[in-house]
């Protein structure tokens, strides 16, 4: 990728920036013919009423940019609506939106993203992302995508390359019925009113403040509705991270429940110590970039990513360092504390994560009460095969019940809502496969409980730890993002 | 890669930045490094025939990018997204590289001698046993203007075989025959630039933002306009449209007639012209005075205001202009049609004049140059096998004995298929041409290729659908790898280039006609010292001189100095001057005749096909180029909510489509009001969801274009087995 564009207008003698020369007739109305001013950025201008649907925007930015095939930077969606013969049917072309308070830029643990100050442009950067994707589970439009070839994230820049050098982006060039355009807008005035960034088959554009402007065909908002509602796919499992929260919540329940029946010994400590070490190690090969892992430390201040990484990382260090004094016989019950509240914390914090806006089945008090519930359930169910088991089978059988309560009671409000996402969410997992999945987690749990009655804490262990990873599992795969309304065939695969 | 490299990958230490990084192209500006050209090489697209010119860019002998040519008058820069990813297929995978001849049962790799020496060995055989006419040679419309000159003179003078149609004939068949109806000849009357010209502008059976989109910026929204469009369905043209006509299917001729009494009736017609320049008005107007709005509302199901209103509309218009596409041609009825729509133009005056015009549409990107040139339903330069006259003029242009000239023409498209299945067709040569998925009623077409002694497969592609039954398949260059001319729509004469070398050891088609013609002995007498297409081309000049597709001004120089060059100007008949003999047009009855395979309780929807605009005919190419391919991978059945109500099916569930003639299974069941109830649609393009497993093989008795658009169907919930 090129220098952001202020780089190139503070490092001076590229005048391109301030020219914006537009090259050729047509192309003076599609651009603007001055850079933005304080206070003011670039967006996108999508005419609904001229675009035919004809694609050669989302062609052009595939050629443009050298993407793979599966990879669209625009993309086009289909609304219909109305009664033969009085039918609707029109087209939104989207690339990235350029938000006022882009969800990509905050979430991100290593500052891949610039929103730059002179064009308002939202710049991603390969070199210093890692690919952790918490920008696709951010945006509300689905618009940044994993390039796995690649190993990092991708997204529309407003050929600010093109711009700079007074041309038009490549979607703006290729549209026959220019349709899209590249405009200034006033941002002050834009975040007082954003409404004709709303259109049907696009998320409220509140969100992140939207600054594409769209044009509306007359009465289509009452009528138009997305076509591809009917084909949700499963998203990706990441199976990584499933192993990686389970593990983690485990090791910081345990450590939790054998503090309070003061039997964290040396050998519960060594063995926490070691699972964690391959929790962690494991949670790495999410990233497209396990190298840099260590650069996800970087937006601690704003990120919940960067401070998981930061928690789950100073928890280690505790646990590691009481581990180390328990061995070495000098007992120090504090550093054990002091571990299990980071370990808590990071707990919290890998919660934090998932409560995003655009994914609103994750974004649900039981997402934290899922991770401290499964902490509370496998801290339990282990702990007694550590120390003393007085009371460990109720206060198990318990976690148990609160643990299939908070499901339960998801499940439910998934499937009542009035969000199409979520409750998209809830008849995936009423889909052949996950349904029985789903089951699956919800007994292995129930026996579980039952076992730790009867004080088989093994075999309970074992069980839980079975039925929270399938749980986990479903609550990657079955999570409908928020997006933009796609083709009929969504981008194709069957 | 490496070890060392895959993992670097995997940790991530590469993200292969290198394949990702930017550079300006020193005509294009900003732009991934891997489209950046050494030099660009003008030339024109290869899919439809809109004719838009194209810049192709070319780096280290290979095309890495394609650009819209921004002094084009056709495209201004702009193309569709096949256009804009054309480059794609000259590095696509599944070329034909080398030719291939069946032996024991399996195609092996042969030489081009042996290939061709076992070709003209096999169909002398045939031809000797069964007659000259059992060789069947079905063309395309995707050769090079100069190739179908060649192709035609070899076929008819060279194999000596009058069995020889194009798959132009599944297409523009009716177009071409409606024309000679009212006209006396083929030809288009008008030019693109009358779209913007015109003030009421209708487009019939005519889908052109799915299929002809560069067009659609002519249309762009004007007050000073009114677009109609006549179709059943809600087409993404449909909601371009002030007016768009929802009619029931095929009763087009109904509402053409119905205006044509409204403007009867009211006197909005140009009786000067009429008595000047046409014949038949006053049967026609006995004819038409039938078709009150009344009559006709109940016919098309429009109501009598819209009727009246569009009639009034067509009327009034300064300049009018009806565009039309496959609604109209496939059909039985297609030439009837057109001669219907011609008919409205010429009681109005709305031909010959800056944005008057009834106007065909085109398919494929050299459709015409086979229509002027080719020797299939006439003789090159619109002359016709019947007129001695015409026989004459080109005997002695070529040098030849007169009885060479065939008299009549011979078997089309369709009644080559059926002779085969007959018997009476022996040999069969396919070129650039994929019958297997595009010809209707797969079950006979395939009878025909089973039936044949001989079946030679002509393509840049292979395997095929219709290769897998080839005898002999012979790899032939394709679009970007030969150099010529294609017309468009408008007449417009265009040069195509060659970008890249053809792979392996395909050949232009060219070289594969001058091969066969050297192997039967006829070289020099019908290709005296031909080594390259421009003598194919000069000769062409020649033999057209003087007729109304005149190619005798138009240098191959003046044509890429110009960005294309129309033959005869910017629009035809500007004099009034016909070409059917005394120079007047003929007015006909066109009778509205009810569409073959009604509807019945057993089959009781009504199927039409169309096309995507990801896609082109059958996916031979578009399926290769992996971005197209994404973004429409597979066929589906749109269905009205009020018929999948009563059918109890839900968006996606599976359904076969059924015919008396076979089923298509497992399609994907779109629910949309796009369509009316009592109809479905299913686009054409995917072997693996045929269409034409179930389209009817009925046939227009004068242009034998095939019924593509109308069939019964029943539809089913698909049930795996």
């Amino acid at each position: 990728m090129a220098l952001p564009l202020y780089e190139r207008a503070i490092n001076g003698d590229d005048d391109g920036l301030v020219r914006l020369t537009p090259a050729g007739a047509g192309a003076a109305t599609l651009i603007p013919d001055r850079a933005p001013a304080a206070g003011e950025q670039y967006r996108f201008h999508f005419d609904m009423t001229k675009c035919i649907g004809c694609r050669s925007c989302e062609v052009a930015c595939n050629e443009q940019n050298g993407n793979p095939a599966e990879i669209h930077w625009r993309r086009i969606g289909e609304i219909e609506g109305g009664t033969y013969p009085d039918t609707l049917r029109h087209y939104l072309s989207m690339g990235c939106n350029h938000c006022l308070d882009a969800d990509c830029v905050k979430g991100c643990p290593v500052d891949a993203y610039t929103k730059d100050p002179v064009t308002g442009i939202v710049l991603h950067s390969a070199e210093a992302c890692i690919g952790c994707q918490y920008c696709v589970w951010n945006c509300p439009y689905s618009v940044p995508q994993f390039n796995a070839e690649r190993g990092v994230v991708g997204k529309c820049d407003m050929c600010h390359g093109r711009l700079t050098d007074g041309l038009e982006p490549a979607c703006v060039n290729a549209c026959p019925e220019a349709a899209i355009a590249i405009e200034i807008v006033d941002r002050t005035a834009w975040r007082i009113d954003y409404s004709s960034a709303d259109s049907p088959g696009m998320p409220a554009a509140g969100h992140t403040i939207s600054t594409t402007r769209i044009t509306l065909p007359e009465d289509a908002v009452q009528t138009l509705q997305r076509v591809d509602a009917g084909r949700i796919r499963p998203e990706h499992a990441h199976l990584s991270l499933v192993v990686m929260t389970a593990l983690m919540q485990a090791v910081a329940g345990t450590l939790v429940c054998a503090l309070l029946r003061q039997g964290a010994g040396r050998g519960l400590l060594t063995a926490l110590l070691g699972v964690t070490g391959v929790a962690l190690n494991i949670s790495v090969l999410h990233l497209g970039r396990p190298a840099y892992a260590w650069r996800a430390l970087k937006m601690w201040r704003r990120s919940w990513l960067s401070r998981e990484v930061l928690l789950f990382g100073l928890f280690f260090a505790a646990l590691s360092a009481a581990t180390a004094m328990a061995w070495l016989g000098a007992g120090a019950q504090w550093l054990s504390w002091m571990a299990a509240a980071l370990g808590v914390a990071g707990v919290m914090a890998s919660a934090c994560i998932y409560l995003v806006a655009a994914r609103p089945a994750w974004n649900m008090v039981h997402t934290p009460l899922d991770f401290l519930l499964s902490a509370a359930l496998l801290g339990s169910m282990v702990t007694p095969l550590w120390t003393r088991t007085d009371g460990a089978g109720a206060a198990a059988g318990a976690a148990a019940g609160l643990w299939l309560a908070n499901q339960a009671v998801r499940l439910v409000r998934l499937s009542r809502s009035e969000r199409f996402e979520e409750r998209a969410s809830a008849g995936l997992l009423n889909t052949s496969g996950l349904r029985e999945a789903l089951i699956a987690s919800l007994a292995l749990v129930a026996m579980a409980g039952a076992l730790s009655l009867r004080g088989d804490w093994m075999a309970a262990a074992v069980v839980a730890l079975g039925g929270v990873l399938l749980s986990r599992y479903l609550f990657f795969v079955s999570v409908v993002p928020l997006n933009m309304a796609l083709t009929f065939v969504r981008g194709g695969g069957r | 890669m490496t070890a060392l490299a895959r993992l670097k990958r995997a940790l991530g230490i590469d993200t292969r930045q290198c394949d990702y990084t930017y550079e300006r192209d020193a005509r294009f500006g900003h732009v991934s490094s891997s489209r950046v050209a050494e030099k660009w090489v003008k030339t024109t697209c290869g899919y439809c025939s809109v004719g838009c010119g194209m810049l192709v860019g070319v780096k280290d002998d290979k095309a890495v990018a394609v650009r819209g040519n921004p002094e084009h008058p056709v495209n201004r820069g702009k193309l569709c997204p096949k256009g804009l990813s054309e480059h794609h297929i000259l590095t696509a995978p599944g070329r034909a590289k080398t030719p291939l001849l069946r032996k024991n049962g399996t195609l092996t790799p042969v030489s081009w001698d042996e290939a061709l020496d076992t070709m003209v060995e096999r169909f002398a055989g045939v031809q000797q046993k069964y007659g000259a006419d059992a060789l069947g040679v079905v063309g395309t419309g995707q050769l090079l203007t100069e190739e179908f000159y060649t192709l035609g003179k070899l076929v008819q003078l060279g194999f000596r075989s009058r069995s020889y149609d194009g798959n132009t004939t599944l297409c523009m068949a009716s177009a071409v025959s409606g024309y000679k109806l009212s006209f006396g000849s083929d030809g288009p009357p008008g030019s693109y630039a009358d779209m913007e010209t015109a003030d009421v502008v209708m487009l019939i059976g005519a889908n052109i933002a799915d299929n002809h989109p560069i067009l659609c910026h002519r249309l762009e929204r004007d007050a000073e306009r009114t677009l109609i469009v006549v179709d059943p369905r809600v087409t993404k043209t449909a909601m371009m449209a002030d007016l768009h006509l929802a009619v029931k299917p095929r009763s087009d001729i109904a509402l053409l007639n119905g205006m044509a009494h409204v403007l009867i009736r009211d006197g909005l017609i140009d009786s000067t012209y009429i008595s000047q320049y046409t014949d038949g008005f006053h049967q026609y107007k006995e004819f038409v005075a039938e078709y009150t709005p009344e009559r006709v509302a109940a016919l098309t199901g429009l109501s009598e205001e819209t009727i009246v209103r569009v009639a009034r509309l067509y009327g009034k218009a300064r300049a009018a202009f009806i565009g039309w596409t496959m609604g109209v041609n496939h059909s039985t009825q297609g030439a009837v049609t057109v001669a219907a729509i011609n008919n409205l133009a010429l009681i109005t005056g709305n031909i010959g004049r800056a944005g008057a015009s009834p106007f065909s549409i085109t398919g494929q990107c050299n459709a015409m140059g086979t229509r002027e040139s080719g020797f299939t339903s006439s003789l090159p330069g619109y002359r016709k096998f019947e007129k001695q006259a015409d026989r004459e003029e080109l005997a002695r242009l070529w040098g030849l004995d007169v009885e060479r000239i065939p008299t009549a023409r011979g078997l089309a498209y369709p009644d080559i298929i059926e002779a085969a299945v007959a018997g009476k067709v022996k040999a069969l040569w396919f070129i650039a041409t994929n019958p297997a998925v595009s010809f209707p009623n797969y079950s006979v077409l395939e009878q025909a290729l089973r039936s044949v002694d001989f079946l030679v497969v002509q393509d840049g592609f292979h395997p095929t659908p219709t290769s897998d039954f080839a005898d002999l398949v012979l790899p032939a260059a394709i679009w970007g790898e030969k150099e010529g001319t294609y017309t468009n729509s408008e007449r417009r004469v265009s040069k195509v280039n060659r970008v890249v070398a053809a792979p392996g050891e395909a050949r232009a088609d060219f070289d594969i006609f001058l091969d066969l013609a050297e192997r039967l002995g006829v070289r020099e007498e019908l290709y005296p010292g031909w080594t390259t297409t421009h003598d194919a081309y000069k000769e062409w000049q020649r033999v057209s001189a003087g007729r109304l597709c005149d190619y005798s001004g138009i240098s191959w120089e003046q044509i890429e100095e110009e960005s294309g060059v129309q033959w005869g100007g910017a629009r035809l008949y500007e004099d009034g001057v016909f070409r059917h003999e005394g120079g007047r047009a003929k007015l006909y009855n066109v009778p509205c005749e009810p569409f073959v395979e009604q509807p019945t309780s057993e089959y009781p929807y009504v199927l039409n096909t169309g096309r995507t605009v990801e896609h082109w005919h059958t996916r031979t190419k578009t399926a290769k180029v992996q971005l197209l391919d994404t973004m429409a991978p597979y066929a589906w059945l749109e269905m009205n909510p009020v018929d999948a109500r009563r059918l109890q099916l839900k968006p996606h569930d599976r359904v076969s489509v059924i015919s008396r003639r076979g089923s298509v299974k497992n399609l994907e069941l779109r629910i949309t009001g796009i369509v009316a109830p009592g109809q479905v649609f299913m686009p054409f393009h995917f072997a693996e969801t045929n269409s034409n497993l179930v389209t009817l093989g009925a046939f227009d008795p004068i242009s034998r274009e095939p019924n593509f658009k109308q069939c019964a169907v029943l539809v089913e919930r698909f049930v795996t087995k």
